[in-house]
């Protein structure tokens, strides 16, 4: 904090470093969104592949509705409409999770389940020539194969929950967003908007310009051993 | 326990009203910016495809620096960030439609540079065999068939994109969002009014996924 400070002097030292130190927020939800919503979308994927047309239509229905619904109407349906409906105050913190998780699952859930899908049928008729249970051909023949193709897209969903957190500051979050907005709106000299926001830009590209080179270069390597 | 009152909301032919103009300008806002977005990102692809000294970096640069940022921040930018640094005054609209734009190019632009580099080496070649110009080769052989190829991811980037416009209510455009907020703010039935917002939201991705199969099918779909 203080070598920022001394870096740009006053007063740009203070606001990069208060942007800087807002990022904190930003990567925490993201990361939290993002482990919760794996696992909440490896259950939805698990409901949409095992032999069972109801737990099928089940998982569809989730996937299909929560993807056609916008993030910022979960985060209003959760952030005010949840508590004005149940008398109670929910956290930002809450609201803001919850909504990325779903958002999230219903993302991951579609592309696990288009990576287990690409696996050709012949791998599960020989699975089931050599007499393997469903969770055996699961964690022995498909899941193996899948993973690698899954690993890239969803690294490069991460970098679209990293920007969907940009929203939740609307709920009231205190993240990179409403840190910067509230400069922005200061009549601080040196915190124009059109310093600020090209400043908040730059920060979240730094975090998500190394996420999309990590995807490209994972989506590469993938392709360069299958063919 | 609870109670929901929906009729708080269609019973009045105000916020009947606006909920009606905010579908108005919500789809009307996404559909300009995409087609002015998917020109853009045609030119941008092309300064890519064609490895034009500087200006191919330049479009490489701006494509990945869109993509790597929120709307929200592109779009406080373009609304108060550039006017106050050159100096012109737009209604709101016209600042989300320049701000969706952009970021629509973005996306476009990379969904047809991955369209344009993954067309046939042997279409190159018999393009090249009867005496195709750079030109030519683009427009009739590389374009068509990268559009046909692509049209499923660019359509449903546009549904993803429009499900975002959301965001324009932030700097007062009356859009769907903006007519939510607003009747939210009237009758204090947070929870019936995003319901009823998220359910329109709903329906319009539907109406647009519908439309734009209907339009592939018809014009370019009928090639295959």
């Amino acid at each position: 904090m203080e070598v920022i400070s001394v870096l740009f002097g006053q007063p740009y030292g203070v606001i990069i470093g208060q942007l800087i130190m807002a990022c904190k927020y930003t990567i925490y939800l993201s990361l939290i969104a993002f482990i919760g919503g794996s696992l909440f979308g490896g259950f939805i994927t698990f409901l949409r592949i095992i032999p069972n047309k109801f737990l099928n239509f089940i998982g569809y229905s989730y996937t299909w509705l929560f993807q056609s619904l916008p993030l910022l109407m979960l985060l209003f349906i959760l952030g005010l409409g949840a508590p004005q409906i149940l008398g109670l105050n929910i956290d930002p913190w809450v609201a803001a999770t919850m909504a990325l998780v779903i958002f999230t699952s219903a993302y991951l859930a579609e592309v696990w389940r288009g990576a287990i899908t690409a696996i050709p049928q012949s791998q599960w008729e020989a699975s089931r020539a050599l007499n393997l249970s469903f969770i055996q051909t699961m964690r022995l023949i498909i899941l193996p194969q899948a993973v690698k193709y899954s690993v890239a897209p969803t690294i490069s969903f991460l970098i679209q929950i990293i920007k969907g957190t940009s929203l939740c500051y609307i709920i009231g979050f205190q993240d990179l967003m409403l840190i910067g907005k509230r400069w922005a709106n200061s009549p601080v000299p040196g915190s124009e908007p059109y310093i600020i926001f090209p400043a908040m830009a730059v920060l979240y590209f730094f975090m998500c310009y190394p996420l999309a080179l990590l995807a490209k270069y994972i989506e590469h390597k993938t392709l360069l051993k299958t063919s | 326990m609870f109670e929901l009152r929906f009729f708080e909301i269609y019973r009045s032919e105000e916020y009947i009203y606006l909920l009606l103009e905010g579908i108005l300008t919500s789809s009307a806002l996404t559909i300009a910016a995409g087609l002015i977005g998917f020109i853009f990102a045609f030119c941008l692809a092309a300064l890519r495809y064609w490895k034009v000294p500087l200006f191919g970096l330049i479009a490489a640069c701006y494509v990945d620096f869109i993509r790597n940022t929120p709307l929200i921040v592109q779009l406080f930018f373009f609304t108060f960030g550039l006017p106050a640094l050159i100096g012109y005054i737009w209604p709101f609209w016209a600042h989300a439609l320049l701000a969706l734009s952009v970021n629509f190019s973005g996306y476009f632009a990379e969904i047809l540079r991955s369209g344009y580099a993954s067309t046939e080496k042997g279409q190159l070649e018999a393009a090249a065999a009867l005496n195709l110009n750079r030109l030519t080769t683009f427009l009739k052989i590389i374009l068509p068939q990268t559009i046909i190829k692509m049209f499923p991811s660019l359509s449903s980037q546009f549904i993803f994109i429009f499900l975002t416009t959301g965001v324009i209510s932030e700097i007062g455009v009356t859009d769907l969002t903006h007519a939510g907020i607003f009747i939210d703010s009237r009758t204090f039935r947070s929870f019936e009014v995003f319901i009823t917002l998220s359910i329109i939201y709903v329906m319009l991705a539907i109406t647009f996924k519908a439309i734009l199969e209907i339009v592939f099918k018809s014009s370019l779909g009928k090639r295959n």
